[in-house]
């Protein structure tokens, strides 16, 4: 079976400065982290690669993490399972929410932080948790022989429906930073199976701060896999603010304002998906004043 | 290219495409008959094997991932005694998974009980029975399998008891 299939290189970088030389001489190689996301898509064997694989596993450098009194830095390879035993004094409760989210134990042993990130057409929950933590990556471009290091937000790494744009086709997200100063209110909620049935899918995080009796630096993000990544800054601004506890017409008004926002922006998303992200929407900021009367 | 590992404790040396999924190799250049799974990496559950002694989907590692590795299938895992605590369990209950997703079935339960008395151990806690299981982790870990032949409440009966004959005799062999 599967006579004449090319079987492609595999480069084992150990350092970044490996890395470097591979993926000037390979732009086109396929850069594989847990390889979990490549190996479900059904036409991934047998296929073609033809500038060979660029496996990651062996780069120490991006298996790190660490920690200072402002931020916790996770490198692109350490995986879900690694961070959750690792991270449970040290990451906010929704991140650690999120990434028991993303599969049984023996899946989490696989996924990396960098690989659930890098999917180029898939979102999914821990892009969505990390835009509201307000966190970043560090992405290193390789242009012509240059290599370029920037810092930019998860929220911007991708476009409305959740593409990924890293801004060089040959790009490694080495690590990503996360502020230890978070708010108090955090939801995490995902809906659907994303990894069986992506398509009736969604996933919807809030994170805000009780200052008094009012509501402040509120984060919301929603997402749809294949479909929609959405940050409503419109609907984080008008939160943001708010006394407690939110009037139930406010609340009412809010929620409705969001599906219109979607379904403005994005018309792939089914009224299932819309009704069960505006009820949960609705739920969080129920829950938001049910707290407040404490 | 060429991958030398070990399967079912025979050290191999494969010539095989770097990038052939580890079920497909299995299935195809080594004719294993334990693993039923041509869902082509979409979570059907059904290809778990044993790599470096934990559990994982051999649909989602290619071949260049198993150089040196230790890969154990359900047809050198039935020939264990950690299969026997699992087998008096099914029988102790009176109920077994279909054939279909037996095999995947019980080295799920293999991986749930070794993250369970691994965790126990490290917190220092004697007797298993004593300790309520997680049971929401539980079920969330059978889940992976997808075969609808079973009750989730039959499948932690036979985890808490397959459980209690490990540490049991974990505590024999100690003693």
């Amino acid at each position: 079976m599967y006579e004449g299939v090319r079987s492609p290189l595999i480069y084992t970088p150990r350092s970044i400065g490996e890395f470097s030389t591979i993926i000037a001489r390979h732009s086109q190689a396929i850069l594989w982290a847990g390889g979990t996301h490549l190996m479900s898509r059904s036409d991934y064997y047998p296929g073609e690669a033809r500038d060979g694989i660029i496996d990651l596993s062996y780069m120490e450098e991006l298996k790190r993490i660490t920690r200072n009194d402002r931020y916790v830095e996770i490198g692109a390879m350490v995986t879900a399972r690694q961070l959750l035993s690792a991270g449970r004094l040290l990451l906010p409760p929704i991140l650690q929410d999120t990434l028991r989210s993303m599969g049984t134990q023996i899946v989490r042993r696989q996924v990396t932080i960098g690989g659930s990130l890098c999917i180029s057409d898939e979102r999914l929950s821990l892009s969505t948790t990390l835009a509201i933590l307000a966190s970043s990556a560090e992405v290193k471009r390789y242009d012509q022989g240059k290599v370029t290091t920037h810092w930019i937000p998860i929220a911007k790494l991708y476009d409305k429906d959740g593409r990924l744009n890293l801004g060089s086709k040959s790009a490694l997200l080495t690590r990503i930073r996360i502020g230890l100063e978070f708010g108090d209110f955090q939801r995490f909620v995902v809906f659907g199976d994303p990894i069986r049935r992506s398509d009736e899918c969604g996933i919807v995080a809030l994170q805000a701060k009780r200052e008094q009796n009012g509501l402040s630096e509120v984060q919301f993000c929603v997402t749809f896999p294949r479909k929609a990544f959405h940050i409503s800054k419109d609907i984080e601004s008008k939160l943001s603010g708010s006394a407690l506890p939110i009037h139930p017409e406010k609340v009412n008004t809010l929620s409705h304002e969001l599906v219109a926002e979607l379904t403005k922006m994005h018309s792939t998303i089914s009224d299932l998906q819309l009704e069960r992200a505006r009820r949960i929407f609705e739920s969080f900021l129920h829950d938001l004043n049910s707290q407040s009367l404490f | 290219m060429k991958i030398e590992c070990n399967i079912d404790g025979k050290a191999l040396s494969l010539s095989v495409n770097s990038n052939k999924p580890l079920s497909l190799i299995l299935m195809e250049d080594l004719g294993n008959q334990s693993l039923t799974s041509y869902c082509r990496g979409n979570a059907c559950g059904n290809c778990i094997v044993m790599v470096n002694d934990e559990a994982a989907l051999s649909c989602l590692i290619p071949a260049f991932r198993i150089r040196g590795a230790k890969i154990r299938t359900f047809e050198s895992y039935q020939r264990s005694r950690q299969y026997r605590d699992i087998e008096r369990a099914y029988k102790a209950t009176g109920t077994k998974p279909c054939p279909a997703c037996y095999n995947a079935r019980t080295l799920i339960i293999e991986s749930i009980l070794q993250d369970q008395s691994g965790a126990k151990q490290q917190n220092g806690a004697p007797a298993a029975k004593d300790v309520k299981l997680d049971k929401e982790k539980i079920i969330r870990e059978l889940s992976l399998n997808t075969c609808q032949c079973m009750d989730m409440a039959e499948l932690i009966q036979i985890v808490e008891i397959a459980l209690g004959y490990r540490n049991r005799r974990r505590r024999v062999r100690r003693s």
